[in-house]
């Protein structure tokens, strides 16, 4: 039997008003009732390229056709309409309703004058068909979060929905629950729902997927038959390979431990154990890459290093004083510094540029009775803005006035005016042009060669690899591989972040 | 100052013009498209009901304006109540409460004045008094989790009635027992050759603000927690501390501003607490037609008690009932401050439901 396509995008290319090219002319055809899997790494353009298929961003140019029919559509009522369902990373129910109550709200916006009997039938007839149970009766909030995903699903399902996107369902699951979901979908696909699934996880393409999309930096890589590629090669796609940029790291002198970790358990905002027994050691005068994919538990890691997020078990030390009960501020005045991979906290907008710039260093501009010394302060952003090319009309523009690579620019630019001994960058070149990468990337080899310690944390393979001297993978809140950097490949990292074991790999 | 250090400052003066001469211009042109239309909203009002809108905007601003030193002391009370309206959402919280803070302001100040026969330990009391109000509510915010709003409304109730108890069955003035008992004479403030007093201390205070809010740690992390509480946890500063400092100086405005009132303007509270009911509430849109600032809660005061006086004018040169007055002063605040309050709500909304 043919393959009949039930959704054909064709040159789609999606440029934000701030000139950011999202995609750059993807071709996508999904056949009816399979599941495809969308695979990329973060900032590749998958989300953007559903949520255009969901109607909720336009595309810049491109053709959308469902069913062999082209469509333009002007919102998700539109493609909602056209039988797709979005299930989002981030659920949209109303926490405090019951579950029966946020059926109801969304059946309302297509029929007014549902009442919630009908609902409770028509939920309950679906409910006997896909074979499974949610608690029509409870409050969504305390219900566990694969069961709100359930809901969430059968929710589009009520809106007659044939086609479901859904983005990076995974990430907020256990592994028990990722199992029950993958039943889920196999039961969905029986009764010939189509699925596109969005992941960066391999081994969820290899599990779960019939047909795989591979995306990087905006363009489609490949379309494949999941069954007849390997995770490796999945891995290789995936990853940009393309290193014309050869790194340049000059051995680099390991100087005294600075830092050492020493079985940290750090919990995430649900409760959750995000950190698992960490143990990671920094020297001065190197860059230690820490690579895994987004969610791993990074940020709780960093987070609990630098004061703002509290370990429940283990130890930081900083050269020999244990630093774990500190707080934030007195980890800075001993000489750490972190740039956040969001500019959104490491920058306060609505405040400008010079204001900016003495966030984190705030007591070093405080004369007797607390009063700021705004001349230091201007005198620093000056300094900032000179020494690291920002493009700014004045000291005093408010800082959301800057273009994000400027804005960038005076984040790092500020942490490393403070002379740091320890310096924790988290994506420090996300979503830059090449030109601020590059100066960024200089910026903290430099920084290097002076002594300083550097862990890098970055989803960016090209990066780590670029940069670092040695390299740690974080996968599920635990250091799957720590080593040299000449230990690693691409590939070898790239299976890694996907939680597949060393041994695995050398098999 | 030398010739070389004053063309200097010139020069910062004018590059900080023309580089901010944008949002300067900007905001010129929206406060006084906004009056204008405030105006035109009030006339056709004025008009529907049967009013000659000149006639009225004649009395409302000729008599509001005219007298210099009641004016200012009319503005006094309001100015204070704005800061506190304006201090804590700068911090990221509602205080509704100014309210209350005025009334035990006033009301501590008045027993702190009658027992010491001293206006300066009467304004110190009235102030710490209010302060410690406003921290109370910050502190089971912070502490306790209870929405500001919520608690500052109920706490404006509670010391609305436990005051005029005190008043009517305790404090009262043996000779006019519908008042309290009055400021000593010697404790009272008077203008100094028509110059209100009052309002020079308010304004002073104002200033105070000022310096507290932009040139001291204190108002820095207040600034740094009210855009976003996420950056003050990462520059290791301690949002519920800054809170809680808010509303300390937040209450402490109104505290002050009650003092003043009784101390400068009424020497006495009536067993309605008609003098003082109402300051507070009006103090937000004080605050919020200041933009928040507090050289701008300082205009914005002297504007809005002019309005306050003008109306009284209204309903007596042209018979209109006190409600017309009210409704003018109403819209033109509205439309004067409906783009700011509009840009701010939506600001602090999604920074609100970002860390809920």
């Amino acid at each position: 039997m043919l393959p009949e396509p039930i959704i054909e995008m064709e040159n789609i290319i999606k440029i934000y008003p701030d000139g950011v090219v999202a995609l750059k002319g993807v071709d996508l055809t999904i056949w009816k009732g399979e599941i495809h899997a969308i695979l990329g790494e973060n900032g590749a353009g998958k989300t953007t390229l559903m949520r255009i298929l969901y109607g909720e961003i336009k595309p810049t140019s491109g053709a959308i056709k469902i069913n062999g029919e082209e469509v333009d559509f002007h919102g998700p009522w539109d493609a909602i309409k056209r039988g797709i369902g979005m299930v989002y990373q981030h659920f949209t129910l109303i926490p405090t309703f019951t579950v029966l109550e946020n059926l109801h709200l969304s059946l309302l916006a297509l029929d007014e004058s549902i009442k919630a009997e009908d609902v409770e039938t028509l939920t309950r007839r679906l409910m006997d068909e896909l074979g499974l149970k949610i608690p029509l009766y409870d409050v969504v909030e305390d219900l566990p979060i694969g069961v709100q995903q359930r809901v969430e699903i059968i929710k589009t399902l009520l809106r007659k929905a044939n086609i479901l996107i859904l983005d990076e369902p995974t990430s907020v699951l256990t592994p028990i629950e990722v199992e029950e979901l993958f039943k889920m979908l196999r039961k969905l696909k029986k009764l010939g729902i189509t699925i596109i699934f969005i992941t960066h996880k391999l081994r969820e393409v290899k599990a779960i997927s019939d047909r795989v999309t591979i995306m990087r930096r905006g363009k489609v890589v490949a379309t494949l038959y999941t069954s007849k590629v390997s995770e490796e090669e999945l891995a290789r796609l995936t990853v940009d390979i393309d290193l014309t940029s050869k790194p340049k790291i000059r051995g680099g002198i390991r100087g005294r431990r600075i830092l050492s970790i020493n079985d940290l358990w750090v919990r995430d905002e649900r409760g959750l154990d995000a950190v698992k027994g960490v143990s990671l050691e920094l020297y001065e005068g190197e860059i230690l890459g820490l690579a895994g994919v987004q969610g791993n538990g990074q940020k709780e890691l960093i987070e609990a290093i630098v004061g703002i997020r509290r370990a429940y078990r283990g130890s930081i030390k900083y050269l020999d004083q244990d630093i774990t009960s500190l707080s934030v501020g007195d980890r800075y005045k001993l000489g750490i510094s972190y740039v956040p991979d969001s500019r959104n906290i490491g920058l306060v907008y609505g405040m400008n540029l010079t204001e900016n710039s003495i966030l984190t260093n705030l007591h070093n501009y405080l004369s007797g009775i607390r009063v700021i010394n705004w001349s230091e302060a201007y005198r620093t952003a000056d300094k900032i803005v000179r020494e690291y090319n920002v493009v700014a009309p004045s000291l005093r523009s408010p800082i959301q006035y800057l273009s994000g690579g400027n804005q960038q620019k005076v984040m790092v630019g500020r942490e490393a005016t403070r002379e740091p001994k320890v310096f924790i960058v988290s994506e420090p070149t996300h979503g830059l042009d090449v030109r601020a990468t590059r100066f960024i990337r200089n910026m903290l080899v430099k920084l290097r060669d002076l002594g300083k310690s550097i862990l890098l944390v970055s989803t960016d393979l090209d990066e780590i690899m670029e940069l670092s001297n040695r390299i740690a993978v974080i996968y599920g809140g635990r250091i799957m591989s720590v080593g040299d950097k000449n230990e690693y490949t691409i590939k070898k990292l790239g299976l890694l972040m996907g939680g597949i074991h060393e041994q695995r790999i050398t098999k | 100052m030398s010739k070389g250090s004053l063309s200097k400052l010139i020069e910062t003066l004018s590059e900080r013009l023309l580089t901010e001469r944008r949002e300067y211009l900007a905001t010129l042109i929206e406060t006084s498209s906004s009056l204008i239309l405030a105006l035109l909203a009030g006339g056709i009002v004025l008009a529907v009901l049967g009013y000659d809108p000149l006639n009225v905007y004649n009395i409302l601003f000729r008599y509001g304006f005219g007298n210099i030193t009641y004016l200012l002391d009319k503005s006094t009370p309001l100015m204070m109540t704005g800061l506190a309206f304006a201090i804590p959402l700068i911090a990221g919280l509602f205080n509704i409460g100014g309210e209350s803070q005025l009334y035990i302001g006033a009301f501590i100040a008045l027993l702190a004045a009658y027992y010491t026969h001293s206006h300066v330990i009467g304004i110190l009391a009235g102030t710490i008094a209010g302060g410690l109000l406003g921290a109370f509510i910050g502190i089971l915010r912070v502490y306790r989790g209870i929405n500001e709003v919520i608690s500052s409304i109920m706490v404006n109730w509670i010391f609305f009635y436990l005051i005029i108890y005190l008043i009517s069955g305790v404090y009262y003035n043996p000779e006019r027992p519908h008042e309290s008992i009055p400021i000593p004479k010697d404790a009272r403030i008077y203008p100094i050759s028509n110059i209100s007093v009052i309002f020079a201390i308010a304004v002073l205070a104002s200033i105070l603000y000022y310096i507290i809010l932009f040139h001291t740690d204190i108002g820095y992390k207040m600034r740094v927690t009210g855009l976003s509480t996420a950056s003050a946890k990462y520059a290791g500063f301690n949002p519920d501390l800054s809170m809680i400092y808010s509303m300390l100086l937040g209450g402490a405005a109104a505290g002050l501003g009650g003092a003043l009132l009784v101390l400068g303007m009424t020497y006495s509270i009536d067993d309605m607490l008609s003098a003082v009911y109402g300051l507070g509430f009006t103090g937000i849109g004080i605050g919020l037609l200041g933009r928040l600032h507090p050289i701008g809660i300082i205009l914005a005061s002297i504007f809005f008690s002019g309005l306050l006086i003008g109306g009284q004018w209204v309903e007596l040169k042209t018979g209109a009932p006190p409600e017309l007055a009210d409704t003018l002063i109403g819209v033109i605040v509205i439309a004067l401050a409906i783009p700011y309050v509009y840009k701010l709500l939506v600001s602090r909304l999604i920074q609100r439901r970002v860390i809920e």
